[in-house]
């Protein structure tokens, strides 16, 4: 059952613009990732260690990712849970043997595919346009690939609250609106203590992913909270599945 | 399998069906018998619990006291999947993707439920829209959107069909339509249960009538039953109407309707008793006869003139 269901929703993302938001939230996190080549002196020093192009690489990225993930994926979600308060879908699945706590977990398999290729596609295209550009320097795989892995659970965390916050309220500017402010919390975490971005889940999160920041003198490696974010993720799905099951008892 | 136990005359039995909310009965003490085969129109002004009550069939609301059985088996949280199966739906409005063709939408049905190719056609087929599937379901009217409903109902090709007002908002041509689409589906052996607030709409299609009125079953049978139900009022012609009334009043509610003395309430012998007593007073009378009654009086009679 739940592969016919995950079918259904791939198809009724047809005509839902889920390309150009996706390709929105690649694209806008590969530019201002880039926007890094422009910095003077940045491509005469790519094959210089020193000249850190990796770190400055990474670290546009980590500020590129809580710029637009926020809204996208509040957008992401808005568009395919309000077809089915438009069409009577809830109604329809549950009359189909489908509650609706079933059909959110089946939207966030089939969409939530889609947000992993999207953050996936984001960290691959800023890599291949860094050797593009002649970068020769050692890559860090670790420190981007860990970045990467703790982008792919903060944005599945964050695509889900939304889903369910857009099933549970029908009105769905009230989701834009948090996927707005959600944009100010992560950007505003990323100059946090820890201590205090640990407090603003899922946003601040995106800040404990951080890699590597700039300061005077150049880019340095951070700690990032991997098992933090592990937690999150663990957290999120939990409390993921207990609302959703929550959903399939409420009565229609 | 549905339907242990040998044959069941009944689709849909309930037993002191009951549903509260906040401490407000919406339903009480339902007990429906659909049989096997009929159109049961389901009567009863707005907010009278006609879709709270469907939607307690369906399993999509938990009665707070009663039971349900279709097709013999008691609708449960366990058997109502199964269930559920052989039950084509249409509540509230039509369940369709705008975004979609009426094509995708009757694919998505057709994945879901695991339906060949066959059964979509002849669901399409029956409502009539195979000419339009290619249109996006936004740019349908309602009535298209109501036709989809319904083909979406029958892709799984039930045996119980539960339809909610499926006329409201739509113009006597669309009502026509469906009417003549139900009376189809009850000759395919589909049983239908259709609900309405507007008498008009069923009255010529259902073969048995429930009517609810404040979460009651104020009264369930065929048509000729529920005329039958009610005696009407008794016309005495007279040339002294007021005299007459005078009279009569004593005796029995009564008021002057034109030329005529209307009583209410009186069988045949009590009518005698009337005549007679007329007759000893010297009043002349031309003719006595029962006014002709419509369906709609008696509902109105049984619903307190609330809204069929």
């Amino acid at each position: 059952m739940i592969g016919r269901a995950v079918a259904n929703e791939f198809a009724k993302m047809r005509r839902l613009r889920v390309v150009p938001v996706v390709v929105a939230m690649v694209a806008g996190v590969v530019a201002l990732s880039c926007f890094a080549f422009t910095t003077p002196g940045f491509l005469d020093s790519v094959g210089d260690p020193s000249g850190q192009p990796w770190q400055w690489l990474l670290g546009s990225m980590s500020l590129a990712v809580p710029l637009t993930s926020p809204i996208l994926l509040a957008v992401l979600a808005s568009r395919q849970v309000d077809i089915e308060h438009q069409a009577n879908g809830w109604l329809f699945s549950q009359t189909s043997g489908l509650p609706p706590g079933y059909v959110c977990r089946v939207k966030f398999v089939a969409t939530g595919a889609v947000v992993v290729a999207a953050t996936l596609a984001q960290s691959g295209l800023v890599f291949a346009l860094g050797t593009l550009v002649g970068i020769t320097v050692a890559f860090p795989a670790g420190q981007w690939l860990g970045y990467t892995a703790s982008i792919v659970v903060v944005n599945l965390v964050l695509f889900a609250l939304h889903l369910l916050l857009s099933a549970r309220i029908g009105n769905q500017l009230v989701g834009l609106g948090v996927g707005v402010l959600g944009v100010f919390v992560a950007l505003t975490s990323t100059g946090m203590p820890t201590w205090l971005a640990r407090c603003f889940p899922p946003w601040g999160y995106y800040a404990l992913a951080m890699p590597v920041d700039a300061r005077e003198g150049g880019m340095v490696w951070l700690a990032p909270a991997h098992l933090s974010v592990l937690a999150l993720g663990v957290a999120g799905g939990v409390l993921f599945m207990l609302i959703t099951r929550l959903f399939d008892r409420q009565e229609a | 399998m549905v339907g242990h136990g040998g044959p069941v005359a009944e689709m849909i039995t309930t037993h002191d069906l009951g549903k509260t909310y906040g401490g407000r009965a919406v339903v009480e003490g339902l007990d429906l018998r659909v049989p096997k085969g009929c159109v049961y129109g389901f009567l009863g002004p707005n907010g009278s619990g006609k879709s709270t009550t469907m939607k307690m069939l369906l399993s999509l609301v938990r009665p707070t006291t009663g039971e349900i059985r279709i097709m013999g088996r008691p609708m449960r949280r366990s058997t109502r999947r199964e269930l559920l199966g052989h039950i084509g739906s249409l509540i509230e409005s039509p369940p369709a993707y705008g975004h979609l063709t009426g094509r995708e939408n009757m694919r998505l049905v057709q994945r879901l439920l695991e339906l060949n190719d066959d059964q979509v056609v002849r669901a399409v087929h029956t409502v009539r829209l195979h000419d339009h599937l290619d249109k996006r379901v936004r740019d349908y009217s309602l009535g298209m959107k109501q036709r989809l409903g319904i083909a979406m109902a029958l892709a799984r090709e039930p045996r119980l069909l539960i339809l909610d007002e499926p006329t409201n908002g739509l113009d006597p041509a669309g009502i026509d339509e469906i009417r003549r689409l139900l009376k189809q589906l009850a000759d395919g052996g589909i049983t239908v249960m259709v609900s309405s607030h507007l008498l008009d709409e069923i009255d010529r299609t259902a073969t048995v009538l429930g009517i609810l009125g404040n979460g009651r079953m104020l009264f369930q049978g065929t048509r000729d039953q529920l005329l039958a139900r009610s005696t009407p009022d008794v016309l005495i012609d007279t040339p002294e109407p007021q005299r007459a009334a005078a009279l009569t009043a004593q005796w029995h509610p009564t008021r002057v309707d034109g030329e005529a003395v209307r009583l209410s309430g009186l069988d045949h012998k009590g009518t005698a008793g009337v005549v007679s007593r007329l007759v000893r007073d010297g009043i002349d009378i031309y003719g006595v006869r029962r006014d002709a009654q419509s369906l709609e009086d008696v509902f109105m009679d049984l619903t307190g003139g609330r809204g069929l």
